[in-house]
Parts: C-alpha cells; sequence; structure tokens
C-alpha cells in the first residue's frame, strides 16, 4: 500500500503501544480518545453522547450468530426461485443462477458477470471471509493481520451492493407490467436474498476490527 | 494547539501521535492502513452546497416516472417509489420494506441530517443536538443505497433492450443529480474536519456562557492502571 510513513502518525516513543494497554479508548463514532478508569466499563462519549467501549461488547458472539443467520438464509435465497416471471399466461419461475445463466446465454457477459458478483460472489465470500477472521481470532493465529484487516475493510465496503438483485426485480415488477401479454413479479427467495444481506451487512457492523490485533499482545515492536 | 495530540487507530487501537497532514493527502495508521484523515478544502461549504441540490431533486427523483417501456404499443412506466408499492401489492412486505429503506427513506434522512450538521457549523450555532445528529448519520450511512439501485437501473435496462423499447424519463436524469449529490456530499465530508469543528463551537460556547471547558482526556504514559482495578 502506498502510504506516506513519514508524514504518518507515529507509535509515541516508549510508551504502551495500544489504547486498551495505555487505558484509553475510542469512540467508535466521533473517534474521540476517552479514558477509561475501570477496564472493560463502558462510558458516555462527551463529544458525541455515544457508548463508548474498550472493545465492542459481544463483539465475536454476536457476530457468529449473524454469520450463521446469513449461512442458512443463503441455501434458500439461492436455490428457491427469486423472480415469476408470466409470459401470455404461462409462469415461469427463475433463480438467481437462471438469470446469470440467461445473461451468459444472451452474450451479454460484462452484466452477467455484475450479476453475478453482486448476488453471489459477494455473500459467499463476505459469509467466508467472516467466518475466516473469527477463526484466525479462536486460534489466535498471529499471521496476516494487516491483510486480514484489509479484507475485512473489503467486505465491509462491498456488503451493500448484494441488494442490486432487490432493487432490479423490485424495477422489473414495475415496468414490465403489460397486461396479459407478460408481467413480472418478484418469488419466495426474494425475501430470504434480503435475510442474507441484511444479516451480513450487521454481522460487519457488529465485529470489532481491534480484536484481529488482540492476537498480538504483547505487541512485537518490529511489526511495522 | 496541543503538541502532542494522541489518538487512537479506531481499527486496530494503537495509540498514535497525530501529525499535520495537507489536503489531498491522505493519514494512515502504519500498523493496519485505516484511513485516519483526509482532509478535504472548504469541506462544510461544499457539503451544505451538494446537500441542499440534493434535498432540491429528492422529490422528482424519487416520485417522477425513470422509465418507460414500450412493448409492442403497451407501454408501462414507474418511479422509484412504484417499486416500492409494487412489492407490497405482491405481498413482499419484507422486501418491500427494505427497498423503502435503503433506496427511499435512508438516502433523505441522511441528506437532512448531513444538510443541518453542514447547516449548524456553517453558521456556527452547533449544539450537542448537531454531534449527536452526526453520530446518528454515521450509524445510518452504509444503508442508503442509491447507488447500488442505479446499477439496478441499468442492469433492468440492459435486461430489457431485447424485448421493449426503452424511453428515459425526467425522473432518470432527476435520479443521476440525486446520487451525484448524495455520493459527492458523502466524499467531500471530512469526518475529522466537522468533529473538530463542533468541538471549537463546543467550547467558544461554553468558554461563552462561563462555563469551564470540557477536560481532554491526558494521555497515560505510565504503567496501565486498568489491569489492577480488578473486575467484579
Amino acid at each position: 500500500m502506498n502510504n506516506r510513513q513519514n508524514d504518518i502518525a507515529c507509535n509515541v516513543g516508549q510508551g504502551p503501544v495500544t489504547g486498551k494497554e495505555a487505558g484509553l479508548m475510542i469512540c467508535h463514532y466521533c473517534h474521540k480518545v476517552v479514558s477509561c478508569h475501570d477496564y472493560d466499563e463502558a462510558t458516555i462519549c462527551p463529544r458525541c453522547c455515544a457508548t463508548v467501549h474498550t472493545r465492542k461488547p459481544g463483539s465475536i458472539t454476536y457476530t457468529w450468530a449473524l454469520v450463521l443467520t446469513s449461512l442458512i438464509l443463503l441455501f434458500p435465497a439461492n436455490l428457491l426461485p427469486i423472480m415469476q416471471v408470466d409470459y401470455l399466461g404461462s409462469q415461469e419461475y427463475s433463480t438467481i443462477m437462471d438469470g446469470i445463466i440467461y445473461f451468459f446465454k444472451e452474450g451479454s457477459y460484462g452484466i452477467g458477470i455484475v450479476i453475478l458478483t453482486a448476488s453471489v460472489l459477494v455473500p459467499v465470500f463476505k459469509i467466508a471471509g467472516i467466518m475466516l477472521i473469527l477463526l484466525s481470532i479462536h486460534f489466535r493465529w498471529k499471521t496476516w493481520l494487516r491483510h486480514k484487516t484489509m479484507m475485512f475493510r473489503f467486505i465491509e465496503f462491498i456488503g451493500r451492493w448484494s441488494m442490486l438483485d432487490i432493487f432490479v426485480i423490485a424495477l422489473l415488477t414495475v415496468l414490465v407490467n403489460f397486461g396479459f401479454f407478460s408481467t413480472i413479479s418478484a418469488a419466495s427467495a426474494a425475501t430470504y436474498f434480503c435475510g442474507v444481506v441484511i444479516s451480513t451487512m450487521l454481522a460487519a457492523i457488529t465485529f470489532d476490527t481491534r480484536l484481529i490485533w488482540d492476537t498480538c499482545i504483547p505487541p512485537n515492536r518490529e511489526e511495522e | 494547539m496541543n503538541p502532542k495530540k494522541i489518538i487512537l487507530c479506531p481499527e486496530c487501537d494503537l495509540l498514535l501521535e497525530m501529525s499535520s497532514v495537507e489536503e489531498g493527502e491522505k493519514l494512515l495508521c502504519p500498523r493496519c492502513g485505516a484511513i485516519l484523515g483526509a482532509p478535504v478544502k472548504d469541506s462544510v461549504e461544499k457539503v451544505l452546497a451538494l446537500t441542499s441540490a440534493g434535498l432540491l431533486i429528492y422529490v422528482p427523483a424519487i416520485f417522477l416516472p425513470l422509465l418507460t417501456f414500450d412493448a409492442a404499443g403497451i407501454e408501462s412506466s414507474g418511479s422509484i417509489a412504484d417499486s416500492f408499492l409494487a412489492l407490497i401489492n405482491t405481498h413482499f412486505y419484507f422486501t418491500g420494506l427494505m427497498v423503502f429503506l435503503t433506496a427511499i427513506l435512508i438516502p433523505l434522512v441522511k441528506l437532512v441530517m448531513l444538510f443541518i450538521v453542514a447547516a449548524s457549523l456553517y453558521t456556527g450555532r452547533s449544539s450537542r443536538k448537531t454531534a449527536v445528529l452526526f453520530r446518528l448519520y454515521h450509524h445510518l450511512d452504509e444503508w442508503g443505497m442509491l447507488e447500488v439501485y442505479m446499477i439496478g437501473i441499468l442492469v433492468t435496462i440492459i435486461k430489457m433492450l431485447h424485448m421493449a423499447h426503452v424511453n428515459y424519463d425526467v425522473g432518470f436524469y432527476c435520479f443521476i443529480g440525486l446520487l451525484a449529490a448524495t455520493l459527492g456530499s458523502a466524499a467531500l465530508m471530512d469526518k475529522k474536519l466537522f468533529w473538530d469543528e463542533i468541538d471549537k463551537q463546543a467550547l467558544a460556547r461554553e468558554q461563552k456562557e462561563g462555563i469551564l471547558p470540557c477536560r481532554r482526556p491526558e494521555p497515560n504514559n505510565g504503567p496501565p492502571a486498568l489491569s489492577t482495578q480488578g473486575r467484579p
């Protein structure tokens, strides 16, 4: 990564290395530094009134629960039909994969890849990635810390893009409404798919990236 | 100015000393690479301008028809609000609610919040409420999904290109404007500057009213006092 190390905030001399050791904590929203007198006790941020914790409470438990929820929901979301097409009186159901295959058959590879990425690869990658990070914290794997943080940042960023398919179906429901000739509406998998998106996004919110770095306490000064 | 301003990396909890940063540069955490600051010139003014533009264009963008599909003489058109209603009418309440929140309600609430925050900072009338509002904005931030909706519109157009004639309506252009205003205001918002400004105005207000300024936490360089307390 092209970081300008010289301009960057540098580690303070001989003092403690992490905020937790120094008895400081940071407000998660306004990034104000607050001193914590009692370990693990929450205080109110003097600037934005949010509750400040050294680490998000129950982070691992919540994240595991939400990731497992999304893993379960992922199966009905992908196996059940997500769209119902009525064409001249005959009903046709299609799953997410059917829609993608349709685009590849039509020859529009670009759009096919966009949908494949947004609705299949992104949820799978998110669930696998968060589970990998959680396992690495559980077993205290001390390697690839920076890469794991970068992966999590990426997971956080791509999370919302899974809603793409839902928006497309919502628009098609309105716009392809030619009476008896042809209509499109959502089908059962849409609800499950929304569930996957919500639970993976919440899993990313409840997870505390600082837990990745807590595995290397006492920290290695040669880390950088 | 505090010569040794201590900050913590929000992503890896590393204790750092704040250093100056120029506009157009980024301040990164040396350990995990988190972005700690990216100053933008005249951030408050720019955000105020963009959010006002976004609010002006919001109603036509959401309620005017986006596209008209024309298949063998039968026309059908709809707006973003219609796409939510269509899901409700076909009894997909949960999905409909998600579309309503992510594409209609939260983008509006985000714009209004950011507008109020930028306006109160601009006029120098920020209060504790401004800080709370700005925090709530961060809560909602990733749940507004206008740009995802935009890609959704493009996918829909490409999907229907073979079957119907596509006409672009006023709503489509308004939506692009709304999207540009929303994305622009988020990109040009310098979070650190906003919080510093809120702090500065709060301090000035307290001094004016004769109340002691809030105590700033001093960096504790001694042995950590936290473990001795013992947990219940």
